[in-house]
């Protein structure tokens, strides 16, 4: 800025701008007072209700050290749907993730995981993988460990209902008094930096984030006869943050507000989900899983549950059943776009047919399955003439035939248990995703961290994308713990270093591993040839090799993945 | 849950760890037969079977049993699997691996074979059959394959043999057999098919230099250009015209080979005639 002449001087001087300010304009001294323009400031802003962004708001209410922190979270939908959610005891959502044991620790010291509801959760501790390319297959469990003391099986993951984890999250959340940090029903309309208040608050560097409420007049109305602390304040319409949490999904409005890339690309593969049944087991383990282990027994103690992968290369990904309770199984199929709106398509009866025909045929009859009329099932309804019969059941009895010839007992002795019988589909429960690899060049920028899928998207084949948003959460609320307690300003970059460098590295590990073993199950998917053969069978054999040969390399495997 | 078998301490020096270890059963312990015919053989045996059928057949070249112990010990790990899922690809080659169809005198009954129309494939077929003095019986089971529809699809191979030679003519000389050959190597990558193409040697002169110019690149040529032959529900084809037929698998149809040898032979009795009746008139 130029000099100026002053007039009080009588003589060219150099003032600078801060100066001039000071001296031109009067000092009014105010003291907790805040001008209306000054935006409402927060501790911790997170953008984002889902499970990471829930977490990290109850760990950081329930850790003595964060509890103080003014702290909000925005959400755009309702939050008191999930709040409500409940299901009948047979019925599981579509929507289950298979949590880790760190996971549930980390829920467990936040008290969180008191609150969601055990009888709807299923602990698995034995996980078979197996390719329809080779023979081989790989059993991860802890077994080797266990039976050395005789200890009851080790869990690998505990299956859970997101609805399940979100309805827990949010009743502890309300059980340490923080409802009122819940904007649910809040839109952010803009994030920007604030602005440099010459008789306030410098809040340039601040995020300042513009809310919108989306909520109906009437339903505010009928949370007046609520407790003080679930009753959110009404909506702000500015709310500056000193840290901007973003845990807002794949699309993150903060990520964009703080100019971070996200990179990757998308899988062409869409992930299809469904609950179904299964038949149960032998009847000497059967239907209570939750019996008491004899320690004092010299047979091997049965595993509660199990999981089961089956990578289909030529069909553009693996099959996983995850075990739920009462029979049940959440089912994840990676699969092509053109694969899962066939799957969609079928009826019910045929999608447990090509279920099941998944889990146990080659792939050469599997593609001849998935190229078979559907037959859509509103059709079946009205008309009944016996080539409709025919084309409704062309998938049961076509798997039915190849059953009989197809080996499902290949000669490796290591594979215990064949996969189980899928008698069932839970009513509108089929559904796809798309699969896609992101993630952002960086987690933290100046007053800016990202946590959840803003962070990093992964393919589902290894169970890992929520337990990566739970550990962020994890670190970040350690984090800001870290600076509260040392005097920091929470939001400032230094700070924030902590939780980068604890996390980023890890989460891209992580990713890119998954990626890498996505990739390396898709070798040998282009065709029918010499080439594709050879290359099954040499997964085969690495595969048979992790299994047995390398005494430690499965519990690095497990150690790495929980 | 370990193998239940404790091999002695010298073998377990020297075998390979158990996931790398390829032999499941010792000769002494020979698991039970998964069809009636089968006979479970360890690598070695498969080796030594595959060898000696291949050093048999050269010699003896109308020893059809070790052409067919040849075949079989050949075709796996992974020609006869692909085979087999050609077939499983095709929804007629499923339907025939549905219904299994034999081809054996009894279900080819020669009497009917000779009364369908003229030029159909079964009218062709038993022409050929009686042309070369031949029956549908001469087939040998086949004992060496473990997977039972892997079995069927070899021995459906086996009898369905003969109807390639029917529908192009080729006769069972050793020259026709192996144009037959090269042609079904180059539509179902059988090994054995190749392995056989070694008996080039035991032709005449002439003969090679006749199969190399002439049947050899049409056997490539429409081996490749085919529709696969092991597709082909033959009994339902029996009377179907075969130019049709062949139209629709891509077949063109070769020189006639005994025709060929028929009118060489006759130039050679002409020219030794014309000779001996000049040496006689001059002499």
């Amino acid at each position: 800025m130029p000099a100026r002449i002053s007039a009080l001087t009588g003589r060219s001087s150099f003032i600078c701008a801060q100066c001039r300010k000071a001296l031109t304009a009067p000092k009014r001294r105010r003291l907790l007072s805040t001008s209306p323009k000054t935006p409402e400031i927060y501790d911790v802003v997170t953008v984002g209700g889902g499970p990471a962004g829930l977490a990290l708001l109850a760990a950081l209410k329930s850790s003595p050290v964060t509890s103080h922190l003014k702290t909000a979270l925005i959400e755009i939908q309702d939050l008191t749907k999930p709040r409500q959610w409940s299901s009948p005891g047979d019925q599981f959502s579509n929507r289950a993730s298979s949590f880790t044991p760190s996971s549930v620790s980390f829920l467990e010291t936040t008290g969180s995981w008191a609150h969601v509801d055990q009888t709807r959760i299923q602990a698995y501790d034995e996980m078979q993988v197996w390719d329809a390319a080779n023979d081989a297959s790989i059993q991860f469990d802890w077994n080797a460990e266990t039976q050395k003391y005789n200890a009851p099986p080790q869990t690998i993951a505990t299956m859970c209902e997101n609805a399940n984890l979100t309805r827990g999250l949010l009743e502890r959340i309300v059980e340490l008094g923080a409802g009122s940090s819940l904007f649910s029903s809040t839109s952010v309309s803009s994030i920007e930096n604030g602005v440099d208040d010459p008789e306030g608050l410098n809040l340039s560097t601040w995020p300042v984030l513009s809310l919108e409420s989306q909520s109906q007049p009437h339903s505010q109305s009928q949370s007046a006869g609520q407790p003080p602390s679930d009753t959110p304040n009404p909506t702000p319409t500015n709310i500056a943050a000193r840290l901007l949490v973003g845990a807002d999904g794949f699309n993150s409005p903060v990520r964009a507000f703080a100019g971070i890339n996200s990179s990757g690309w998308d899988y062409n593969r869409h992930g299809v989900v469904a609950t179904l049944t299964l038949q149960p087991a032998d009847s000497n383990t059967a239907t209570d899983r939750t019996h008491d282990f004899d320690l004092f027994s010299s047979e091997p103690l049965p595993n509660r549950a199990t999981a089961y992968q089956r990578f289909l290369p030529q069909l553009g990904g693996p099959i996983a059943i995850l075990p739920l309770p009462h029979d049940r199984a959440s089912m994840v199929w990676s699969t092509t776009p053109a694969n899962a709106a066939y799957l969609k398509s079928l009826p019910p009866s045929a999608q447990v047919a090509m279920i099941n025909a998944a889990l146990r045929l080659s792939q050469t009859d599997l593609k001849y399955l998935l190229s078979l009329p559907a037959h859509s099932h509103s059709d079946s309804a009205k008309t009944d003439t016996d080539a409709d019969t025919d084309a409704n059941v062309q998938h049961e009895t076509e798997l039915r035939w190849r059953l009989e010839h197809t080996d499902s007992a290949p000669a490796d002795l290591t594979r215990q248990q064949p996969p189980p019988f899928v008698t069932g589909i839970q009513e509108n429960s089929l559904a796809s995703f798309p699969l896609r690899f992101r993630h952002a060049t960086s987690l933290i920028n100046p007053r800016v961290a990202l946590i959840g899928d803003a962070a990093h998207t992964i393919h589902p084949l290894a169970g890992q994308g929520l337990n990566l948003g739970l550990a962020d959460a994890k670190s970040l609320a350690e984090c800001i713990a870290y600076s509260v307690s040392h005097g920091m300003d929470v939001g400032d970059a230094m700070a924030l270093e902590r939780y980068s460098s604890a996390r980023f590295g890890r989460g891209l590990m992580m990713a890119g591993g998954v990626d890498v073993l996505n990739s390396l199950y898709q070798l040998g998917s282009g065709g029918d040839g010499m080439l594709a053969s050879v290359v099954g069978q040499a997964r085969g054999l690495g595969m048979k090799v992790v299994n047995q040969l390398v005494p430690g390399l499965k519990g690095l495997i497990m150690r790495q993945a929980s | 849950m370990r193998a239940t078998t404790t091999p002695s301490s010298l073998t377990r020096l020297l075998a390979l760890p158990p996931p790398l270890r390829t032999r499941t059963f010792s000769v002494l312990s020979r698991p039970p037969p998964n069809y009636p015919g089968h006979i479970p053989l360890t690598i070695l045996e498969r080796l030594s079977l595959a060898a000696g059928s291949a050093i048999g057949s050269l010699a003896k070249p109308y020893r059809h049993d070790l052409i067919a112990s040849l075949g079989e010990t050949t075709a796996k790990p992974y020609f006869l699997s692909r085979l087999h899922r050609a077939m499983l690809n095709n929804p007629t080659g499923r339907r025939i691996l549905r219904d299994r169809p034999r081809i054996t005198s009894k279900s080819m009954k020669l009497e009917e074979l000779r009364q369908m129309p003229e030029n159909s494939v079964g009218r062709a077929y038993a022409a050929w059959l009686d042309r070369e003095g031949v029956t549908p019986d001469t087939r040998d089971a086949v004992r060496y394959i473990d997977d039972p529809e892997e079995a069927y699809v070899m021995q459906r191979y086996r009898e369905t043999h003969d109807f390639t030679h029917a529908i192009t003519g080729l006769p069972v000389i050793i020259e026709g057999e192996l144009a037959v050959k090269a042609f079904e190597f180059a539509n179902t990558l059988l090994p054995m098919t190749a392995l056989s193409l070694v008996a080039i040697v035991r032709l005449k002169k002439v003969e090679r230099q006749r199969f190399l110019e002439v049947y050899m690149p049409w056997a490539i040529r429409n081996g490749l250009k085919a529709e696969e032959v092991i597709n082909v529900y033959w009994e339902e084809e029996l009377e179907t015209d075969v130019e049709v037929l062949r139209a629709r698998l891509g077949i063109e149809k070769p020189p006639d080979l005994r025709d060929i040898r028929k009118a060489l032979r006759e130039q050679k009795r002409r020219q030794k005639a014309e000779r001996e009746g000049s040496g006689a008139g001059a002499g």
